[in-house]
């Protein structure tokens, strides 16, 4: 993992003491609110519908034990004992006061960590596979990069007032668990004819009001060169990316407008004066930041498989946790485990103070002190022995977070919704809670196999509604709150945006509706091996919207 | 407001003439007459205004210099010497010394209104409540008064002198179309005692007590060694000119208030030359402003050949490519921030400090804001209009809220130092 010098520490030090001083000038009316609103935004601390939020930063999803147990600590001395996980891999305080603002940030920082960026017009938190490091098909490990480039974007002066947010998001795997072509730009590893690595570069994804599939605008850019590339596309996005309008203001919009090519020329024109400069990344510095993230001392065992068979007629539930909850790891006799924060009928991303401390306690036993965030909203211990697998599951059925859902059906993306979000048209939470409960029951997860749903409460698309298999968006149409479906998004490197099927529901008839579309994709797949994409992509929306709406 | 004294004792000439000074052009003045020959700047002042020029004098320090070659061209000059009625003794036995030995002939004194002193001033303590106006009524005044009949005047106003001075040139046009010159903006301090020490010229009494800069007594003190010569006036105010010359830049003549000071340049409030580009200025004749890129490119000959000091102004959407080739013409370059929100300035900055080298003042100007500021000069802006009263104070107490230590090569300073890992520096 990476650990702060006396530079990084002193940088996020000066930070805080930076906007103590703002919020003291804000309190002393110094500053007006919509001087001080981008301020705070930028230190992650946006004004919800009942109190402040605070976002803090988990860079590219890693952390240690002791940076959850500081988070479960403030969760429980500044907020009401509970953290919510984001689908940026960061986590967010739903309750904290203003006045403690400072204090928290101090603590954060204590611990290496800050919540810079977390929000306001400019880079935000870089994020990547929640395997990073572990995974059995990883060509790199993107972390090193992620790094680099969180120093990068810090505080980078010219890029602090861009048009609007801009999000990056990295994959060092065959298999795309960042979503990366649903992001401002998307880094995916890559090995070119000469048997170099780098990097792909997709621009102009996103989601929100307007979903955009990510474009290729450059096949190969090497490490060495990477920070001067992304600098050229930032400069061209901040000079010429529209500011008449909010919802026009993402890269996407100007990449829409002006074509791929025409970016990709204005791009091409700005690196050939950038590139070779003092951006370019000695291989010196990549192996120094390397270096914090090599392997951990992992033992040699003998690659030994469980006899999951044999577990579920001892145990059912555990049966289901090992079939679902595990991803394969690069060394034999280790995975990496999904802690499922998604228990029947949960708030999808929530943790207490004392789960979030039990899962510390977890990482530091078994997993070498590390710890995960998915943009899935679990979280994950990215080593673990085999044979520590019983001990970690009986400590999750403590703290109720053992559910065998992961990828399933209930593991569902859900934003904060209504219940807390100034922004929002409708709930989510709850509808995710139905939903949860409706299909509870654990051979009909089983018989459903991979299906992601994901709701968001109004257009901005936080719980990433158009790239769930069935998405599901909360609307308000005079005055009443509207579930509209969508069916066959995919966040993945089989990118797709899902498709509106008709009008939309009331939130009651949401179940019901979401059963139909999964009773007529059993109905219609060709075999329990065709997942529900598939099956969606061979048959089309017809089925499913007759399913919701008839054939009148 | 007429002032009967001065228009008693100046000798009143018909209207002057500009036009032919304008079409004679500043520019190609300047460049005939540059740097240190000081002599020659005035005769050709006297050739281009026959009957037509006036030397103002404090009969300061300095003034044996000016009033030296102001005898060598022509003892007969009208030279003015403000009598405000607060000055040292030694001031006024100093005029006498001085014009038996250059031999002036016509030296003429200008006195206030009496009645703006009985009216502004009657306790004679105005200099210690509010100098700028005991400045007003005792020199501008008068002295606008006497000017109204010429087309030029003389100063002795020395680049060196402040930092406000910085940009003085030899011959300047003021806003009222008259002609400004000045026969020792390039001199130094060295070579204006060099001067009088060749020339064997009396220095003012009070010089080698310490004084540098010499006006009223309420208002002059000793300045120390190493301060700026002129840090002895008005000391302990925000005030550098007392108002008869602060036109240089073509604004009209008036008292110069705290908060007329807006550009923070150097660590310092300081008056700004420029000023901005309104609807309907001529960019082939405009001085000391900022010319809007749009305006610049579709009058890009107008203003190449304008002999006056100019800026550019660029705004968010303005392409800086397109005028790359032509930034070496301008004196200051003004980034414009509509709303602190709108970032695009940075990248302007730093492509035209960066990328095109161009050496001269960047200022940010528009919604500039103290949390912006250390961002701002990351991206190689130096100077800020300021407008913010907040702002305002925490430039002036040096205390802006700001992260000093930064992870990005950015800007002419932020080079990777060898002793830090990459991107990393601490300022």
């Amino acid at each position: 993992m990476y650990k702060y010098d006396e530079y990084d520490q002193q940088m996020v030090d000066a930070r805080v003491a930076e906007f103590s001083d703002q919020v003291r000038r804000r309190l002393a009316g110094e500053i007006t609110e919509d001087q001080f609103k981008p301020l705070r935004l930028m230190n992650g601390l946006y004004l919800q519908l009942h109190a402040y939020m605070l976002r803090v930063a988990v860079p590219y999803g890693t952390m240690s034990s002791k940076q959850l147990r500081m988070l479960g600590h403030i969760a429980r001395t500044y907020d009401r004992n509970y953290g919510h996980f984001t689908t940026r891999q960061n986590i967010q305080f739903n309750w904290p006061k203003l006045r403690d603002i400072p204090k928290i940030l101090e603590l954060l920082a204590s611990v290496e960590m800050h919540a810079i960026q977390t929000s306001g017009n400019c880079i935000r938190n870089i994020t990547t596979d929640q395997f990073a490091g572990a995974a059995a098909d990883e060509i790199l490990d993107p972390r090193p990069v992620a790094e680099i480039l969180r120093q990068w974007s810090s505080l980078h002066p010219e890029f602090l007032y861009l048009p609007r947010k801009f999000k990056i998001a990295m994959s060092g795997a065959t298999h795309d668990r960042a979503a990366i072509r649903f992001h401002d730009i998307g880094l995916q590893a890559t090995t070119n004819a000469e048997g170099e690595i780098g990097w792909e570069v997709w621009v102009g994804g996103g989601l929100g009001r307007t979903p955009i599939i990510g474009k290729l605008i450059n096949p190969h850019v090497p490490h060495e060169h990477l920070l001067a590339y992304l600098e050229s596309i930032l400069r061209v996005y901040n000079r010429y990316g529209r500011r008449d309008n909010k919802y026009k203001a993402r890269i996407k919009i100007l990449v829409h407008e002006e074509g791929i090519d025409n970016i990709r020329a204005q791009v091409e024109e700005e690196f050939s004066h950038v590139k070779g400069g003092v951006l370019t990344l000695p291989q010196d510095e990549l192996d120094r930041i390397g270096a914090y993230f090599a392997a951990p001392a992992f033992e040699r065992l003998n690659s030994s498989a469980i006899d999951v068979a044999r577990e579920k007629i001892i145990n059912p539930s555990y049966g289901r946790w090992l079939d679902n909850n595990l991803n394969a790891h690069q060394r034999p006799g280790y995975v990496s485990v999904t802690v499922s924060l998604k228990p029947i009928g949960g708030a999808p991303g929530d943790a207490t103070s004392e789960q979030m401390e039990a899962i510390a306690d977890l990482a530091e036993r078994y997993s070498f002190d590390e710890l995960r965030v998915s943009h899935e909203q679990n979280l994950v211990l990215p080593h673990v022995k085999i044979a520590d697998l019983p001990a970690i599951y009986e400590k999750l059925v403590e703290i109720g977070f053992a559910e065998g859902n992961a990828g399933l059906i209930t593991d569902m993306i859900a934003c904060p919704g209504l219940d807390f979000c100034a922004l929002a048209n409708a709930r989510s939470i709850p509808i995710a809670q139905e939903l949860s409960r409706k299909f509870a029951a654990p051979e009909r997860q089983k018989q459903i196999g991979d299906l992601k749903i994901k709701i968001s409460g109004c257009i901005n698309a936080c719980g990433h509604h158009h790239v769930g298999h069935i998405g599901i968006l909360g609307v308000e149409k005079k005055g009443t709150e509207l579930y509209q479906i969508t069916v066959g998004g995919d966040a993945t490197e089989q990118a797709s945006i899902g498709d509106i099927l008709g009008h939309g529901f009331v939130a009651e008839d949401v179940p019901d509706a979401i059963e139909r579309l999964v009773d007529t994709y059993i109905a219609r797949r060709e075999s329990e091996a065709e997942p529900f994409i598939a099956a969606f992509r061979r048959l089309g929306k017809e089925p499913f919207k007759e399913a919701l709406y008839g054939n009148g | 407001m007429a002032t009967v004294s001065a228009v008693a004792s100046s000798p009143l000439h018909s209207a002057h003439k500009p036009d032919p000074l304008r079409q004679l052009g500043i520019m190609s003045l300047n460049g005939m007459f540059d740097e240190m020959d000081g002599v020659a700047v005035l005769k050709q002042a006297k050739e281009i205004l026959p009957d037509d020029l006036a030397i103002v004098s404090s009969f300061g320090a300095d003034s044996a210099v000016l009033l030296h070659m102001v005898a060598q061209v022509d003892v007969a000059l009208p030279v003015y010497f403000l009598e405000t009625g607060k000055h040292f003794a030694e001031t006024l036995t100093y005029v006498e010394t001085l014009k038996q030995h250059l031999g002036l002939t016509n030296i003429i004194t200008l006195v206030p209104d009496p009645k703006d002193l009985a009216r502004f001033d009657p306790n004679g303590d105005l200099w210690e409540n509010d100098p700028d106006s005991c400045c007003h009524i005792r020199k501008t005044e008068p002295l606008d008064a006497a000017m109204e009949g010429y087309g030029g005047w003389v100063t002795g106003r020395k680049r060196y002198q402040t930092k406000e001075r910085g940009v003085l040139p030899h011959f300047e046009l003021t806003s009222d179309d008259r002609i400004k010159v000045n026969p020792l903006a390039y001199f130094s301090d060295v070579e204006v005692n060099a001067y009088k020490l060749k020339h064997g010229l009396p220095e003012h009494p009070l010089f080698a007590k310490g004084y540098k800069s010499i006006g009223c007594a309420p208002c002059t003190t000793i300045v120390a060694e190493g301060e700026d010569p002129r840090a002895g006036r008005w000391r302990g105010l925000n005030k550098k000119e007392c108002g008869i010359h602060f036109d240089f830049n073509g604004a009209i003549a008036k008292p110069m208030a705290a908060e007329d000071l807006t550009l923070f340049k150097d660590g310092a409030f300081i008056a700004d030359p420029f000023r901005v580009w309104t609807e309907g200025d001529d960019p082939a004749s405009v001085r000391y402003t900022h010319i809007p890129v749009t305006v610049f490119l579709a009058n890009r000959d107008a203003v190449l050949a304008n002999p006056h000091p100019v800026g550019l102004l660029v705004s968010p959407g303005d392409r800086v490519e397109d005028v790359e080739k032509d930034l070496g013409r301008f004196a200051s370059v003004a980034i414009n921030f509509p709303g602190f929100t709108d970032g695009r300035g940075y990248s302007s900055a730093r492509m035209i400090v960066e990328r095109y080298g161009y050496k001269g003042e960047v200022r940010a100007v528009g919604d500039v804001l103290a949390d912006q500021i250390p961002l701002m000069r990351r991206c190689g802006i130096e100077a800020f209009v300021v407008k913010h009263e907040p702002t305002r104070k925490a430039l002036e107490a040096g205390a802006l809220a700001t992260v000093d230590v930064f992870y990005q090569p950015v800007g002419k300073t932020e080079v990777p130092l060898g002793t830090r890992p990459f991107l990393r520096r601490a300022v």
